[in-house]
């Protein structure tokens, strides 16, 4: 099998098709060009919606303060800045649905790159224990959503972290290979072009407007009464059949288990993320976010070696107090088992801004 | 384990340095090892079926070289081609006699029929084994007496399962002459399996989607537009799947020194249903001249028998794909048309005329009717398609207009390949101009590729 001859030589051919292969995937998807036109509603371009803004986001005189986490952090940022005047503080957030901590190191990768742009970070977790029934170290979604932050560098760190390894392949595609997880959007965009680079052009002019200013569920749970002996949950007549379901659900199954596997993760990420920190200015603050419209009589004990507490006691994290926001969780404020409305996001904002204002006017510069 | 996963891939690629680093007299265990390996990685009992064959074949072959000429050499052949025609008719024509006879008898449908697997590549290895002990018969074909090399031959694992059919005296001239793949092989190889995966992939999986969705209930689909696009749609998925399985099983085959035979020569640029059958599934349609037509008469014996020897060749070859009237009927629609220019004195030319465009469009719209028949579930759907074609409202074309473009683009490569002959160039120009042609087909294989559940090539099912 001769590979070179005098006219030809196959892995020079083969590596140079590679080469050019690699570098127009790179053309086409690392140079920011495709990201500009993602579909506005899929989960990378949604995320990248959030980044851009928080990019762009002036940083004034104000101690910088910025949120990340799900959908369940209650944050407006709109609402906290209103107290900027008391605070000191100038609010953003990078808190995006169905993320978590790996999504967030590398989120946070992106918009401070140089670990100087922050005061205080916030870090909102459902529970200082580290209890769930998901196992989120297999997460194929945050595949999806971190696929445009992903470099050439990441892959053995992102990689690894899959358990499994389909996961691990899909992983590396994201990247090696950008224009394969980027496949279905597109052919979506090939399919209707004009109406994505409409969209695209919206969300790139009003985006900013749009999540600023987001309304959220006006509706609230006030009137909702569950009675834990017989395991029944009395709900307003709004809500429609899936809801009830999702929220009877979530209120009456047993409490998730404390997880080897999520503590793990927790370590992994969220350690990564104070590591990256470390000898900045920034300070992260975690904290307990309300549980939800009612609380279940039969809460488990705390768990004193869990990770938000072994890294508060590391001296690495400033953990509030648990019961900080005990009193925002009533029916009235929530709009479904999981998440504060409207109303709710503003009593949690102003709540939240106070006491991060608060906390930083009384904690010594720099570290 | 498909041409178009990693896996196969990862297969190929061990079996690519056992074969090239372990000493010769080895290289053809490794081959058949791993041919067996491929077809056990489909079904593990049904590799007995091919060794047993393999052996009544073989055995049929080395008595003809003891016997002379006359009833007993007749009588060894005659065996080899029941074992081959009896299995075959068992797996893949049992329950549709079954089920024509309950029709006969009034009975119900299913009244006789047995649960049977159709065995992967049967309809193409039997032809390969028969072809090979009609040649011994005929004294075309020296006989093998190395069972080894023989059983390669049925089951070498590039052409095991679609073809193309090979003839024995051109594997065992590769076979016992072989020598490595040069390196202007190597990258030909290279290029062959690169396109052909861009031709399944991001065009035939695109476009069977289209087809799967039209054909699935097309009463769905109102209007002309919408029933020619989706004919179409199957045209294209059909070409394009079945010539990137031939382009890959070549370009592999080539990588280890093996040469195989054209098996498509842009059968939609053919000007008449005569030049489509020499361009179309060439290895299939030469056997079927070779082995069938030929021995009924072929032209020899005045018009008519020509038009009776034409028909029969092809209602059996639509048979061959599959046991269903409507594989009949597609047979003897092809037969009937190729009659019909041979009537009308349709000649083939080598030069281009003003006129031949429109000839080549006219094929095409009768190819494509004529997969209606391939593709529909029954009879009664072929029939209402058929209808939908030329009837009704006109609907909309089912396509987006990027798979038009991509399809358009297709179209001027082969005119180009046609007039030009560009591939056999590719793998001799500069570096940089193969080095760009597989990086954009490797682009292009990421950009439109199709990614789900790998679906298997159509003729996987012959």
């Amino acid at each position: 099998m001769a590979l070179v001859t005098r006219r030809f030589s196959v892995p020079a051919r083969l590596g140079l098709a590679l080469l050019l292969f690699f570098s127009l995937d790179a053309l086409a998807f690392r140079t920011g060009w495709y990201v500009s036109i993602l579909e506005p509603d899929s989960t990378a371009g949604f995320l990248e919606t959030y980044l851009k803004i928080e990019e762009r986001r002036p940083i004034g005189r104000y101690r910088q303060v910025l949120a990340i986490g799900d959908s369940r952090m209650g944050l407006k940022s709109r609402v906290a800045n209103l107290l900027t005047g008391n605070t000191g503080c100038a609010f953003g957030t990078i808190s995006v649905p169905g993320t978590t901590p790996r999504c967030w190191y590398y989120m946070l990768r992106e918009v401070d790159p140089d670990c100087d742009r922050y005061d205080a970070i916030l870090v909102p977790l459902d529970s200082y224990d580290d209890r769930t029934w998901e196992d989120q170290a297999d997460r194929e979604l945050d595949i999806n959503y971190l696929a445009p932050l992903l470099r050439v560098a990441d892959l053995p760190r992102f990689v690894l972290s899959y358990p499994s390894w389909p996961n691990r392949a899909h992983a590396a595609e994201a990247v090696l290979l950008k224009g394969l997880i980027y496949q279905h959007d597109f052919q979506a965009f090939l399919e209707h072009p004009r109406t994505r680079l409409e969209a695209a052009r919206l969300q790139e002019e009003h985006a900013q407007e749009w999540y600023y200013n987001a309304v959220w569920e006006r509706h609230s749970l006030a009137g909702m009464s569950v009675d834990w002996n017989a395991k029944t949950v009395a709900l307003p007549a709004w809500l429609s059949p899936e809801k009830r379901s999702e929220i009877e659900h979530v209120l009456l199954d047993p409490p998730a288990p404390v997880s080897a596997l999520f503590k793990r993760f927790r370590r992994q990420w969220l350690g990564a993320i104070l590591d990256r920190y470390r000898g900045s200015r920034t300070r992260f603050i975690f904290l307990r976010l309300p549980r939800g419209p009612v609380v279940r009589p039969d809460a488990p004990p705390p768990d004193p070696s869990s990770m938000a507490r072994t890294f508060a006691a590391e001296g690495r994290i400033v953990l509030l107090p648990e019961h900080t926001f005990d009193s925002l969780e009533r029916p009235e404020l929530f709009g479904d088992a999981l998440h504060v409305n409207e109303e709710g996001g503003y009593q949690f904002s102003m709540m939240l801004a106070g006491e991060v204002g608060r906390w930083l006017a009384s904690a010594p510069e720099g570290r | 384990m498909l041409f178009h996963t990693p896996q196969f891939f990862a297969f190929f690629l061990v079996v690519l340095v056992l074969f090239y680093t372990l000493p010769r007299p080895a290289r053809r265990w490794i081959l058949l090892a791993a041919s067996y390996f491929f077809y056990m990685c489909w079904n593990q009992k049904f590799v007995l079926l091919i060794i047993a064959l393999t052996a009544i074949d073989y055995t049929a072959a080395m008595s003809m070289r003891r016997l002379p000429a006359g009833p007993k050499r007749k009588a060894a052949l005659v065996m080899s081609l029941a074992a081959n025609l009896g299995f075959l008719g068992f797996f893949k024509y049992y329950n549709f006699l079954a089920g024509n006879l309950a029709w006969v008898l009034a009975r119900p449908f299913d009244a006789f029929a047995l649960q049977i697997i159709l065995p992967m590549g049967i309809s193409f290895h039997t032809f390969q084994s028969m072809s090979y002990v009609i040649d011994v018969y005929r004294g075309e074909q020296e006989v093998i007496t190395n069972v080894v090399d023989y059983a390669l031959y049925i089951a070498f694992f590039p052409q095991l399962v679609a073809g193309p059919i090979v003839r024995a005296r051109h594997f065992f001239a590769d076979l016992y002459h072989w020598r490595a793949a040069d390196a202007r092989e190597i990258l030909r190889g290279a290029l062959l399996v690169v396109f052909g995966l861009l031709k399944k992939l991001a065009i035939a999986d695109q476009f069977a989607r289209l087809a799967d969705a039209f054909f699935r209930d097309p009463a769905a689909h109102a209007g002309y537009l919408a029933a020619w696009s989706g004919v179409i749609a199957f045209s294209i998925q059909i070409f394009f799947d079945f010539s990137g399985y031939t382009d890959m099983a070549i370009g592999l085959a080539q990588i280890l020194g093996f040469h195989f035979p054209e098996n498509f020569r842009r059968p939609y640029l053919a000007r008449s249903i005569t030049e489509f059958w020499r361009r179309w599934h060439i290895s299939l349609s030469t056997w079927l001249r070779d082995y069938l037509y030929i021995p009924l008469g072929g032209n020899r014996h005045g018009r008519w028998q020509t038009y009776r020897n034409l028909l029969l060749t092809m209602l059996l070859g639509g048979l061959w794909h599959g046991a269903s009237w409507n594989f009949v009927i597609w047979g003897g629609y092809h037969g009937g048309l190729l009659s019909l220019e041979r009537l009308l004195g349709v000649r083939e030319r080598q030069r281009w005329s003003l006129v031949d465009p429109l000839r080549v469009a006219l094929t095409f719209a009768l190819a494509s009717i004529s997969w209606v028949f391939f593709r529909a579930a029954t009879l009664h759907d072929s029939l209402y398609i058929l209808g939908r074609l030329f009837s009704g409202p006109h609907g909309h074309i089912l396509w987006w207009h990027w798979q038009l473009w991509f399809v358009l683009a297709a179209l001027v490569l082969a005119i180009l390949e046609e007039s030009r002959g560009w591939f056999e160039r590719l793998p001799e120009a500069p570096a940089w101009v193969y080095a760009s042609a597989i990086a954009v087909c490797l682009f292009c294989l990421e950009l439109i590729g199709f990614s789900g559940r790998a679906v298997p090539f159509v003729y996987f099912q012959f």
